[in-house]
C-alpha cells in the first residue's frame, strides 16, 4: 500500500446521518480515503436548506454548510419508511464498516435497521449514532440543536459579559465538536477491531460533548469557586482587535522592551506594572496605556510585533483575514474545489497531517448523484 | 505506594480494554495535550506524564504560591503541597502517573530516550520548537524508536512562520477566527472564558492517535503527527469560509440568534441568573411553542407566520416568550416545551450539571477520591461504546508519585540509583523552590 492512498483507504462508510455533527464525522473519515456513501431522503439532508446560500436559497444544492460537510462522500437517495427501500439499505450495510446515522433514538430499529438487525450477518460493523442526548436515559427523545447543547453542557453559562444574559459560542461550534467526538469514537471502535476482531455501537451524546467541553466549571464549583461570566480584556486595534497578552506569562525582561516599543520607556520603572501580577492586579490601568498605543496600529501588525518578544498576543482573525494568512497558505491548510457554477470555492484543509498522507477533498454529492451507479435506478 | 506503574489494570476487568498494551509518554501541559491523555487513560492506555522539577505543567501552578495565587485549590486549601492541589490539575491530570525528569540535563536526555524506546506514542504541546532545541524532536526520538507516533500537538503547526509562536486557548479563538463569530449582536468579538479549542482539539487528537496507530499497522513504521491548534479550530468555521471564498460575506456576531431557527434565544426563568435556550426550526416545532406557552393562537398571528417573518419580529416575539418563561423553573420550561417537540434546554451551571438527572440516569461522571482533594465528580468521556467500556477514573497523581517505579519498573534502575538522581535534582518529588 502506498502511504498517501489514506488511512482508511480500505474502510467503507455509510452515512445516514443529516444536519452537522454527523456528517461532520463523516467527512472526516472520508478525508482521510474512505469509500464514503451519504444516503438522504428524498427532501434532501436539511442541511441543504440552511444557510449561508452560496446562489438561491430555494435551490438545494447551494448551502455552503452542506457542501462544507459532505465532501468526499457519494450521495444517494433512499425513502427508509419504504420497505423495499430499507431492504437496499439494509443489503448496502452488509459490506460496510463504519455506519454514521443521527436519526431520533428508536426510528432505525423501528424500520429494521438498528445496531442488532445490522450486526447480526456484520459482526465487524461499527454504528455510530450521533444524538442531541444519546441512546439511553430520561432526555434520550428530546430535541437538540447547537444552543440546546450548550446550555446543559454549562459551557454557555460562563460566556458573555456580566450584566448580560449567558452567550453561545459562534456558529455552530457544539454540533462541529460533537462530531469531532464521533470522528474520534469511530477511530476508537476501528482500533479495536484491527487489533481485536469486533464491531460495536457507539452512542455520543451532544450535551456530554459539552459537558466534557466546559473545563473549569463543574470542577471549579466543586472546589469552591464559581466561575461567572467576565468583561473582555480585548484592546481595539485600528482595524480590530487584539489581545497583547502581557498581564500572563511574559518573561521578566519582557515589559521593558513593550515599553520602548509603545514609545513610553518611563513606563517600565511604573510599579502598577513592573510584575505580572502587577500587571494582572491593575488590568484595567494596563489596558488603557496598551490600548492608546495599539489604536493607531493594524491588528496583525501588533499580534507579529508582540509575539516577537515572546509574549502570548492574539489578534481577532475574520474568515477574510484566515484567507490571507501567511502561515495558512505556507502550510496549504485552505484548499480550493472548482465548481461549475461558483467557480473556486475555499475549503479549510486536513485537521491533522501524518508524515505524506493526503486529505482527500471532492466536492459534496448532488442529491441522488450516485442513484445510478450504487442502487441502480435515478 | 499506593498504585503500581501497571496500576491502571490492576484495577480493572482484563478484558476488552480498548488501548490495552499502549504506553503513551506524556509531556503535555495546560489544556489541549492532558484532556487528549486523559482520554487515552480512560480507553485503557498506560499514561506516563512527564514534567521536570523545575517547570512543571502550569495546571499545577507554582512550588510556593502566594496568598493571592489565582488559581483555584481544592477546598480553598494551598495545603504542604500546593502543586498537588490544584482544581485544573486534579481534573486533567487524571488517569496517569507521574514521573519527573530534568530534560536539560545530559543524563535526564538519556533517561527520556530510554522511555522512549519503550513507549508507543509521544504526546507534547510546547511551543514548535522546544523539542528540537532540547535535541528531542522527531528525528532524535524516531532514531531512538522507529515505531513511536509522535504527536505533535501545536499552536499553529509544526512549520510555517508562526510555528514558534505561543499561544493560549483564549488566543486561539481569536487568531482561528472563532471570537469573530462569538459575541453579542453588537459586533464586538468575545472569547468563551472556557478556552474553547483546547477541549476540541483534546478530543480530535484521540481520532489524530487512533488514526496514525492504524498506519504504523498499515506501514510497519511510526510517524509524526502534526497538530495546529488554530487550524483545528478554524474548522469549526468553515462554512463562513467557503461563503466568503465565493460571495465575499465575512460571518460576524449575531449574540444567540441563528440564520434559520427562529425563535432562537435564551429567556430568563425564575431564581438568580437562570436561563433556558430555545431553538424552534420548522413550523411545527413553532406550533409546538405556542402550544407550550398557552398561546395557541399565536399560530394565526401573521407576524410569525413562517421562519423570516419570526426572524423579521424576532424582539416580539422574544418578549412573549419572555414574560412566560420568568415566572418558572429553567427545568420545567425545558419539559414543557420538549413535552411539545420543542428543542430547548435550562442553562446549566457547573453545579447542576454534576446533579442532572439525565447524566446521572447515563453514568457520565465518576465519583473520584482524591487523595488531597477528597470526593469530587470528575467529567469522563464524550463518547460511550457498547464493548469496549471507559475504565473508572485513577485519581491524578502527586509530582513525581511514580518515579520509582516507572524508572525502575521501565528501565531497571536500582533504587540506589534512583536516589542518586534525586540527590543530583533529575528527578523527585518536590518542585525546584523557583518553579
Amino acid at each position: 500500500m502506498q502511504s498517501n492512498d489514506g488511512v482508511l483507504s480500505d474502510i467503507k462508510v455509510l452515512d445516514l446521518s443529516q444536519g452537522v455533527a454527523g456528517p461532520f464525522c463523516a467527512k472526516f473519515l472520508a478525508g482521510l480515503g474512505a469509500e464514503a456513501i451519504k444516503v438522504e431522503p428524498e427532501m434532501g439532508d436539511p442541511a441543504r436548506r440552511a444557510g449561508p446560500f452560496l446562489g438561491d436559497s430555494d435551490d438545494l444544492e447551494t448551502s455552503a454548510l452542506f457542501a462544507y460537510l459532505n465532501t468526499s462522500k457519494k450521495g444517494i437517495t433512499l425513502n427508509l419508511d419504504v420497505p423495499s427501500q430499507a431492504q437496499s439499505l439494509k443489503e448496502l450495510a452488509q459490506d460496510v464498516d463504519i455506519l454514521v446515522e443521527s436519526f431520533a433514538p428508536g426510528y432505525l430499529e423501528s424500520v429494521g435497521l438498528s445496531y442488532e438487525d445490522l450486526s447480526g450477518t456484520n459482526p465487524g460493523l461499527i454504528y455510530v449514532s450521533v444524538t442531541p442526548f444519546g441512546q439511553s436515559g430520561p432526555y434520550r427523545d428530546y430535541k437538540g440543536s447547537d444552543i440546546v447543547a450548550q446550555a446543559m453542557g454549562a459551557l454557555m453559562y460562563t460566556i458573555g459579559l456580566p450584566d448580560r444574559e449567558p452567550l453561545k459560542v459562534g456558529g455552530e461550534s457544539a454540533l462541529y465538536t460533537t462530531g469531532i467526538s464521533a470522528f474520534s469514537a469511530a477511530m476508537l471502535a476501528l482500533h479495536v477491531r484491527d487489533a481485536q476482531g469486533f464491531g460495536q455501537h457507539v452512542d455520543i451524546s451532544a450535551m456530554e460533548v459539552m459537558t466534557v467541553a466546559q473545563i473549569h466549571s463543574s470542577i471549579n464549583e466543586q472546589f469552591g469557586h464559581t466561575p461567572i461570566r467576565r468583561p473582555t480584556n480585548l484592546v481595539r486595534a485600528k482595524d480590530g482587535w487584539v489581545s497583547p497578552g502581557l498581564e500572563t506569562g511574559v518573561q521578566q525582561g519582557t515589559w521593558p522592551k513593550v515599553c520602548e516599543l509603545m514609545g513610553v520607556p518611563e513606563l517600565a520603572e511604573d510599579n502598577r506594572f513592573t510584575t505580572q501580577e502587577a500587571r494582572r492586579t491593575n488590568q484595567q490601568a494596563l489596558l488603557e496605556v496598551v490600548g492608546s498605543w495599539a489604536a493607531t496600529m493594524p491588528k496583525e501588525e501588533i499580534y507579529h510585533t508582540l509575539q516577537s518578544l515572546r509574549t502570548i498576543t492574539g489578534y481577532v482573525a475574520t474568515v477574510e483575514d484566515l484567507l490571507v494568512s501567511k502561515q495558512f497558505a505556507e502550510r496549504e491548510f485552505f484548499q480550493t474545489l472548482a465548481d461549475p457554477v461558483y467557480g473556486d470555492v475555499v475549503h479549510p484543509g486536513p485537521p491533522f497531517r501524518m508524515d505524506d498522507d493526503s486529505w482527500r477533498l471532492f466536492p459534496a454529492p448532488r442529491l441522488g448523484e450516485h442513484n445510478e451507479e450504487i442502487l441502480g435506478r435515478a | 505506594m499506593k498504585k503500581s506503574w501497571v496500576g491502571h489494570r490492576l484495577v480493572t476487568t482484563p478484558n476488552h480494554l480498548a488501548l490495552d498494551g499502549l504506553r503513551i509518554l506524556d509531556l503535555s501541559q495546560v489544556a489541549a495535550g492532558p484532556y487528549a491523555t486523559m482520554f487515552f487513560g480512560y480507553m485503557g492506555a498506560e499514561v506516563i506524564k512527564l514534567e521536570s522539577r523545575s517547570r512543571m505543567d502550569i495546571n499545577r501552578g507554582r512550588a510556593r504560591p502566594g496568598p493571592n495565587d489565582p488559581r483555584v485549590y481544592a477546598g480553598g486549601v494551598q495545603g504542604e503541597r500546593p502543586y498537588d492541589r490544584t482544581a485544573h490539575h486534579i481534573h486533567r491530570n487524571i488517569n496517569k502517573l507521574s514521573v519527573t525528569l530534568d530534560l536539560a540535563d545530559p543524563k535526564g536526555k538519556e533517561l527520556f530516550l530510554g522511555l522512549i524506546k519503550v513507549c508507543d506514542v509521544l504526546v507534547e504541546n510546547y511551543r514548535s520548537t522546544v523539542m528540537d532545541r532540547l535535541g528531542l524532536g522527531y528525528d532524535a526520538v524516531s532514531q531512538a524508536n522507529p515505531q513511536l507516533i509522535y504527536l505533535k500537538i501545536s499552536s499553529q503547526g509544526a512549520t510555517g512562520p508562526e510555528a514558534n509562536y505561543g499561544s493560549l486557548g483564549s488566543t486561539l479563538e481569536q487568531t482561528a477566527g472563532l471570537a469573530s463569530v462569538t459575541g453579542y449582536e453588537d459586533g464586538l468579538p468575545l472569547m468563551t472564558n472556557e478556552v474553547y479549542p483546547d477541549p476540541v482539539v483534546g478530543i480530535l487528537s484521540f481520532g489524530a492517535l487512533m488514526a496514525a496507530l492504524r498506519r504504523r499497522r498499515q506501514t510497519g513504521r511510526g510517524c509524526l503527527v502534526d497538530l495546529s491548534q488554530r487550524e483545528v479550530t478554524s474548522m469549526l468555521l468553515g462554512e463562513s469560509v467557503l461563503d466568503f471564498s465565493v460571495t465575499g460575506r465575512v460571518a460576524a456576531t449575531m449574540g444567540n440568534k441563528h440564520r434559520d431557527m427562529a425563535p432562537q434565544g435564551v429567556y430568563p426563568c425564575s431564581g438568580e441568573d437562570m436561563w433556558v435556550a430555545v431553538s424552534a426550526r420548522t413550523d411545527d416545532e413553532w406550533l409546538g411553542l405556542c402550544r407550550a406557552i398557552g398561546q395557541p393562537g399565536l399560530a394565526d398571528d401573521a407576524r410569525f407566520k413562517d421562519t423570516w417573518s419570526r426572524q423579521a419580529n424576532h424582539e416580539a416575539l422574544d418578549e412573549i416568550i419572555s414574560s412566560w418563561t420568568r415566572g418558572l423553573d429553567h427545568y420545567q420550561v425545558m419539559h414543557l416545551l420538549q413535552t411539545e417537540g420543542v428543542p430547548a434546554g435550562a442553562v446549566l451551571k457547573g453545579s447542576e450539571t454534576i446533579v442532572d438527572p439525565h447524566l446521572e440516569a447515563r453514568g457520565f461522571w465518576d465519583v473520584v477520591d482524591h487523595p488531597e482533594a477528597g470526593v469530587y465528580k470528575q467529567t469522563t468521556t464524550p463518547w460511550t461504546l457498547s464493548k469496549s467500556r471507559r475504565q473508572p477514573t485513577v485519581p491524578a497523581s502527586g509530582l513525581g508519585e511514580h518515579n520509582y517505579q516507572v524508572l525502575g519498573g521501565l528501565l531497571g534502575l536500582s533504587t540506589s540509583e534512583i536516589d542518586a538522581l534525586v540527590e543530583q535534582g533529575i528527578t523527585g518529588d518536590v518542585p525546584d523552590p523557583s518553579a
